[in-house]
């Protein structure tokens, strides 16, 4: 990790989200280690020989390291499904180079609004890419889509991305809806960000996903 | 040892709900399927080294379509996948990993769309260079139940 003079940090990812949970992780790696492909192949031939289920890109954002990972695929000797978990804000060219080889598109849903996306992660136009990235993923793979409950942004965003699910991708469209949000690094700038989500707030996004007809949710 | 922490990942290829919206992946666990990037080594692609990038995608094009079919093929039991043989010197997959090269030059993988050239040391918005870093590589068991036991590796 390292912090940037902006205050922002990079952990390689196209996100700057004020309440990044990985802020904090262990400073030892600092640097990271410089991994051959053919190195990251073998472990992960090995790890599905143990019984790994899959090889989960993350980053960050795995999506500045997808060349590296088309590279490490060619040494590949096992048959191990790729789940690329990813915040979902990629161009039209890397989803065309995720076509054929992503076999579960794990994409966060993070906001109903530009708006909020803009407060929060740092990003212009995001409503109109990650529907466009959702819609997609469903054409080329199969998809899973995770969403973290933002204390105060249930109309707002959780709304929107419930009925968009259910109307475009389908009321049987995973989805995992995720309580856990903790206030990290700079949370506190935002003031509905400052706590954890509420026991009500919680019942009250179930009600809500589940009024948009979704019927495959994980809580 | 995961099966005692996860007793809900070792029934979730089974569960309904699991299977219903990923069934191919569910499909690859049990040896019916294969993962789509071993198909895509399978299919092959032709191009040379004067290439331009617009040529590549062009070719890239064309061999997804036959990518297409063949899976089709596979996952109906058409083809059997000791029918596919040794896979050719260059294929789909190779393609796509000289795009990946050529985009570095410009780089417009995620949707900022920056246009730093990687390839020549400058470091854009993430500041992902040239090089694989990798912060941590481990196997995950706090995904949902289908996909753990998840090997990570987390790039940055």
């Amino acid at each position: 990790m390292r912090i940037l003079k902006s205050g922002r940090i990079s952990l390689g990812c196209n996100f700057a989200c004020i309440h990044c949970q990985n802020w904090e992780i262990s400073q030892q790696f600092a640097d990271g280690t410089v991994c051959g492909e053919r190195e990251i192949a073998a472990l992960v031939d090995e790890a599905r020989r143990r019984g790994c289920r899959n090889q989960n890109w993350v980053g960050g954002d795995p999506i500045p390291h997808i060349p590296f990972w088309l590279r490490v695929l060619l040494w590949e000797k096992e048959k191990t499904p790729v789940f690329f978990n990813t915040n979902g804000f990629y161009s039209t060219e890397a989803s065309s180079l995720l076509r054929g080889i992503v076999d579960i598109y794990k994409i966060d849903f993070k906001y109903g609004s530009d708006t909020c996306a803009e407060k929060i992660s740092g990003v212009r136009g995001y409503w109109k890419v990650i529907t466009r990235n959702l819609d997609r993923a469903k054409q080329h793979g199969e998809l899973l889509i995770r969403v973290l409950l933002l204390p105060g942004h249930l109309e707002c965003c959780l709304r929107p991305i419930v009925s968009f699910i259910s109307d475009e991708l389908g009321p049987e469209t995973r989805v995992n809806l995720m309580d856990q949000y903790t206030p990290h690094w700079r949370a506190d700038e935002l003031p509905e960000l400052r706590r954890r989500l509420k026991p009500d707030e919680w019942e009250r996004a179930i009600r809500i996903a589940l009024e948009s007809g979704l019927k495959n949710i994980i809580t | 040892m995961w099966r005692l922490w996860r007793a809900d990942a070792v029934r979730a290829l089974e569960d309904p709900k699991v299977v219903s919206s990923l069934p191919r992946y569910v499909g690859i666990l049990k040896g019916k399927f294969l993962p789509r990037f071993v198909i895509s080594r399978h299919v092959p692609a032709e191009w040379g080294p004067e290439s331009s990038e617009e040529e590549l995608w062009i070719i890239h094009n064309a061999a997804l379509m036959k990518m297409d079919a063949l899976t089709r093929d596979l996952d109906s039991g058409i083809i059997h996948p000791d029918e596919l043989g040794n896979p050719p010197e260059k294929s789909l997959l190779h393609l796509k990993a000289r795009i990946g090269e050529c985009i570095m030059r410009s780089c417009r993988l995620c949707e900022r769309r920056c246009g730093t050239d990687r390839l020549k040391g400058e470091l854009g918005f993430c500041r992902v260079g040239t090089e694989f870093r990798v912060h941590s590589c481990f196997d995950h068991l706090g995904e949902e139940p289908e996909v753990v036991p998840s090997f990570t590796v987390c790039g940055f």
